[in-house]
């Protein structure tokens, strides 16, 4: 039956296609494309995801398959059966995803209000990627929606059509993992669907549609300008997004869920917390996992602290650690690992799931901590004993490459890895290589593409978070577990145990997984020339008399002692630029490679320039233009605005602008309104004295149409200026003159060239009159 | 036949030489001199003199129609009194014969052959009186002598005194005492104009001034036979660009698919020469599609014939689906003012 309804509305299309000459099917067409972008728009969505973390070849099929079974299924099955199927489809999915979790279907069942409150999250923007198995999700998520919308659309149901695709992307859009762009198209294909399906029902004209091209406009008009979609800050990019620009610390001080790498940063020599410790160390703020290529996101969701934390499981030295907050902090630097804190603020923390610390909401000045870390105290040797001998959690999560990674990074980094013989010895090589090939700088543009290649390839400089990037790509290509991490050096010493950390301290760095002992600090950025850049930086802002710049205990200590990096090399981490890898360290052993010694390399770099702006002052790095601290600070920032001007969607969004603006001005007639007004305004070039006298007078009637009304047509030129002038017209000399010449002009003996131009110039005249603001000039 | 007819030489001589055009501006003035000497007989109808003075200008025909006793023939009087030309008067009646108004060929005793006695036709102003009370073989005569300005009598050929104008007269009451006019002797007029009654200022002045001597006694001509031919000439100077030309047209063929039998090519020639006469009274060298507007009703509705009585004429019922079905009621100046309102002046 259904398939009868289906054939008859074709042939009743056909049918006015025949009779109006336009063409219903052209708008079938046009709605197939509506929903055909629309379906793009979130397959394209979730393709940034499995992009990231694998099956976007599995996604592509899953989504032909689908289309091609609408299409075979589309008259031979009832509406009610193809959505059972969708969600049949949509639940094995779903199923599919909570085996792969580990949870299994019974989960359900039994944690029904953690299921909830986890698609809470989602829709309140937890992003796709921050999901443990995004990759299974999305092939769980994209093929009901798929299959259901094409089916639908197939059918002539247009407007049906667009429900189940227009929710999944209402879903992505929540999530924040929808940009702008691909949101505006989808919500632009629904549109076209809805209105193109309703000119085919009704066979309406060609004309009609530029009511449709109107709304085009305004939505990519609207949306550009109002942000009212989530996370619309200025470009396209996810929503979720750490706002510091330009400043490495940016992400650092906030260690967001998300951090995007950035080009140029700044540094700030605002002092951010002070520690008392009994080691020195680097103080860790956030962890990630899940490279994105331009970024890194840390999956999981961070849940309320609830106890002591088991320390790593190999031999460990208990350091304890008592924080003063000196500035607003988003973030919680401590040790690595911690295992307890104390405090007024321990009910606000909450603990990620890599096992890192971070306040709930944002501590203020003057607010104290005391964490106990446990530092890894292992030796070169029981490093390299370690064996790879992985979890499944760890190998699981931290061993996620981007898709698509070249053989030639791979290349390059089993190059530099052969002589190594154990992961350890792998990590020092590459920790080496790149202390000694590349050099840092703050100003660096971001690459196009996947961050860790082009630093690894093609580029000669950079700061910690390419290094650091780059570092733990290559580990991952090596099959080590390997993650990135963002925090503080050690800071300035201002006594035996006490530091003060600025802005300029944040860095990134590198932590490795060894079977045994846990995650192993290692330190690619190479110290020297940062820790000049940083001092320059301290030193400067204190010269201009910066507030903020130093705590009482501060100012008098010489910036440079901080650094204390020699003893790091102790660390396996350090040991590589000598190339010596052994034993010079070996004694101390390595713990959380920044501590041991001291940070490695960056410890004690205070600040280096960056423009600081006053305004950055006090606060947070995140204040935009804060160009701040240190190199982390540009790791994160996100990159949104790099979009290529003249990228293919701006401009097919460009072009949907104009085509909406021409057909606005097309229905309103404003087109015809200027180009009346320029015709009226404009002679022409000149031309036969007969030409221009016709012409003179053409524009005389628009000037007059203008001012009372037009000619009929039956009326002569003679009739229309005596009624003008019996309505009261102020009879005006220029008019009749110009009125006699065009009657000689056109139907005597023709008029001179003087009198031609005499009449142009008449009609000259009176129509600047008619222009509002330079018409009071002329009078 | 040798013996030449005088008249008959004069016209020949008169047609083969070139006449100097009187200028534009005396042109102009006879006619205001002839419009004002009418009016001293005529009161009112401006308009309506201002057109037979065009008509005589512009080598027309007019044809004046209404009751009686309006003035149509007071005005035809007039005309030809203000011009000193020669003029004669026919009354039409039932039994008036062709030869009546052509002349005939009579014997004479003396000299023993036919001399051709010419009958009223050859004289410069013709008042045709109550040309419709003749029968259509009477009406023939007039038919060549209009069209043609000469005439055939017994296989001779004549021609008529120039210029030659006919203005004729008809009774628009007592249908069953009168023929209707041939359609192409009617389409020889280019004009065709009603009077009307006078309003009540008008025909108290009429009175003043008839009740002592009627002014027609003493009337005077104000101009001559040979003026007059020179701005005959004058007006045939006048220029009808192409745009002009093209109105014409464009009304002409609106009244023909309008109605039964719309406006012929020679009533759109009239319409011009009407049109360049009417440029002429006006100073003007050269012809606008005003001139043309204000001619086009008195010199095209006559020549219009919608759809009458014979309603069951096949050929009527599909013109008249052609056009709008109102078109069947209405009359030929109702068909003209449309056609002057919808084809737009360019």
């Amino acid at each position: 039956m259904s398939t009868k309804t289906g054939d008859r509305s074709r042939t009743i299309s056909v049918d006015g296609q025949a009779e109006t000459g336009l063409s219903p099917k052209t708008f079938r067409l046009l709605a197939l494309g509506g929903v055909g972008v629309l379906t793009a728009s979130y397959i394209s969505v979730l393709q940034n995801v499995t992009a990231v973390v694998g099956g976007t070849q599995q996604l592509f099929t899953l989504v032909i398959l689908m289309l091609a079974g609408a299409t075979v299924l589309a008259h031979t099955i009832t509406p009610r059966t193809a959505t059972l199927v969708s969600i049949a489809a949509g639940a094995l999915g779903f199923a599919y995803y909570l085996t792969a979790t580990g949870l299994g279907v019974g989960v359900v069942f039994s944690a029904t209000d953690k299921l909830i409150s986890d698609t809470i999250a989602l829709a309140t923007g937890l992003s796709l990627l921050q999901m443990m198995e995004a990759g299974i999700w999305t092939l769980g998520f994209a093929p009901g929606p798929v299959f259901l919308s094409w089916y639908l659309v197939l059918r002539g149901r247009y407007t049906l059509s667009v429900i189940p695709g227009g929710v999944a992307l209402l879903f992505l859009v929540l999530t924040g993992d929808a940009a702008i762009l691909p949101t505006l198209l989808g919500a632009m294909g629904a549109i076209a669907a809805v209105g193109f399906g309703e000119l085919e029902h009704y066979r309406g004209t060609i004309m009609q549609a530029d009511i449709l091209a109107i709304l085009f406009a305004a939505m990519i008009v609207l949306s550009l300008s109002v942000t009212l979609v989530p996370g619309g800050t200025s470009a396209p990019t996810f929503l979720v997004e750490s706002s510091h620009d330009g400043t490495l610390e940016g992400s650092i001080s906030s260690a967001p869920d998300r951090t995007t790498i950035a080009g140029d940063v700044d540094l700030s020599p605002e002092v951010r917390f002070t520690v008392r410790s009994d080691e020195e160390s680097y103080w860790r703020t956030g962890v990630y996992d899940r490279f994105t290529g331009d970024g890194w996101v840390r999956t999981g969701q961070a849940e309320a602290y609830s106890g002591p934390i088991a320390p790593p499981p190999g031999e460990t030295e208990t350091i304890r650690q008592t924080v003063f907050a000196e500035d607003t902090l988003d973030v919680m630097p401590t040790a690595s690992h911690p295992v307890d804190i104390e405090g007024d603020i321990r009910e606000n923390t909450e603990l990620t799931t890599h096992g890192q610390f971070r306040p709930d909401e944002p501590l203020i000045e003057g607010d104290v901590y005391n964490v106990e870390s446990a530092v890894i105290n292992a030796s070169v040797d029981e490093l390299s004993d370690a064996g790879t001998d992985y979890p499944d959690s760890v190998e699981n999560r931290y061993l996620q490459r981007t898709e698509g990674t070249s053989s030639e990074f791979e290349a390059r980094t089993a190059e530099i890895t052969a002589d190594a013989d154990t992961p350890y010895e792998a990590a020092v090589a590459i920790e080496r290589h790149l202390r000694s090939s590349k050099d840092y700088s703050l100003n660096v543009s971001r690459p196009e593409g996947n961050v860790a290649e082009e630093f690894l390839l093609e580029m000669d400089e950079g700061y910690c978070v390419y290094f650091a990037t780059t570092m733990t790509q290559m580990l991952r290509a090596e099959e080590i577990p390997a993650r990135y991490v963002t925090g503080y050096t050690s800071g300035q010493q201002v006594d035996d145990n006490e530091w003060v950390v600025r802005g300029l301290n944040a860095h990134t760095w590198v932590e490795v997984y060894f079977p045994d002992h846990g995650w192993v600090a290692f330190e690619p950025t190479p110290s020297d020339s940062r820790d000049s850049v940083h001092n320059e930086r301290l030193e400067e802002a204190r010269a201009d008399g910066e507030e903020n710049v130093d705590t009482d205990r501060s100012e008098d200590v010489p910036v440079t002692e901080t650094e204390v990096e020699p003893t790091e090399s102790d660390d396996p981490a350090f040991d590589g630029p000598d190339g010596s890898e052994t034993e010079n360290g070996t004694e101390s052993n390595v713990t959380n490679g920044p501590n041991s010694g001291g940070p490695g390399p960056d410890d004690g770099i205070p600040e280096q320039y960056r423009p600081t702006d006053p305004r950055t002052g006090p606060g947070f790095e995140q204040n935009l233009s804060t160009p701040t601290d240190l190199e982390t600070e540009a790791a994160e920032n996100e990159t949104d605005d790099d979009a290529p001007p003249f990228a293919p969607e701006n401009a097919a969004l460009g072009i949907a602008i104009l085509i909406g603006l021409a057909a606005g001005a097309h229905r309103t007639g404003a087109t015809r309104r200027v180009g009346r007004e320029a015709r009226l305004q404009w002679h022409g070039f000149q031309r036969s004295p007969e030409a221009d006298t016709e012409r003179a007078y053409r524009r005389l009637e628009m000037l007059l149409e203008r001012r009372y009304r037009s000619r009929r047509p039956g009326e002569s030129m003679r009739q229309y200026l005596d009624s003008l002038s019996r309505m009261g017209y102020s009879s005006d000399d220029r008019i009749e003159r110009v009125g006699r010449l065009y009657e000689r002009s056109t139907y005597g003996n023709g008029v001179s060239r003087e009198e031609a131009d005499d009449a142009v110039a008449l009609v000259d005249a009176m129509a600047r009159e008619e222009l509002p603001l330079i018409g009071r000039f002329w009078r | 036949m040798t013996d030449a007819n005088p008249t008959q030489t004069a016209a020949q001589t008169k047609r083969a030489t070139t006449i100097e055009p009187l200028s534009i501006d005396a042109t102009a003035q006879l006619c205001t001199d002839v419009a004002d000497n009418v009016g001293r007989v005529i009161v009112g109808h401006d308009a309506e003199v201002e057109h037979v003075v065009t008509a005589l200008l512009a080598r027309g025909h007019v044809l004046l129609d209404d009751v009686p006793g309006v003035g149509k023939t007071m005005l035809a009087r007039s005309i030809a009194k203000s011009v000193d030309c020669t003029f004669r008067r026919v009354q039409f009646t039932p039994d008036l014969l062709p030869s009546d108004i052509t002349g005939v060929n009579v014997f004479n005793q003396k000299t023993r052959e036919f001399e051709f006695q010419p009958g009223p036709v050859f004289a410069n102003i013709v008042l045709g009186d109550e040309i419709n009370r003749a029968p259509p073989k009477t009406q023939s005569a007039m038919l060549e002598a209009m069209e043609e300005e000469q005439v055939t009598v017994d296989g001779t050929t004549r021609a008529l005194p120039q210029p030659f104008t006919v203005i004729a007269t008809q009774n628009a009451i007592e249908p069953d005492r009168t023929y209707e006019l041939p359609f192409a002797e009617v389409d020889r007029f280019m004009k065709k104009l009603s009077l009307g009654y006078p309003d009540p200022a008008e025909e108290s002045e009429m009175l003043a001034r008839t009740v002592g001597h009627h002014p027609i006694e003493s009337l005077e001509p104000v101009t001559d036979i040979e003026t007059l031919r020179r701005a005959r000439e004058a007006v045939t100077q006048i220029t009808v660009k192409e745009p002009v030309r093209d109105y014409a047209t464009r009304l002409a063929g609106y009244t023909r698919n309008h109605a039964r039998l719309g406006v012929s090519p020679r009533g759109t020639i009239a319409l011009l020469r009407a049109a360049q006469a009417r440029a002429i009274l006006d100073g003007r060298e050269y012809v606008i599609p005003d001139d043309v507007q204000y001619e086009a009703p008195v010199v095209m509705s006559h020549r219009i014939k919608t759809a009458s009585r014979s309603g069951s004429d096949s050929k009527s019922r599909s013109r008249s689906r052609a056009g709008s079905n109102d078109d069947r009621h209405r009359d030929g100046a109702a068909i003209v003012s449309d056609a002057l309102e919808q084809i737009p002046v360019e």
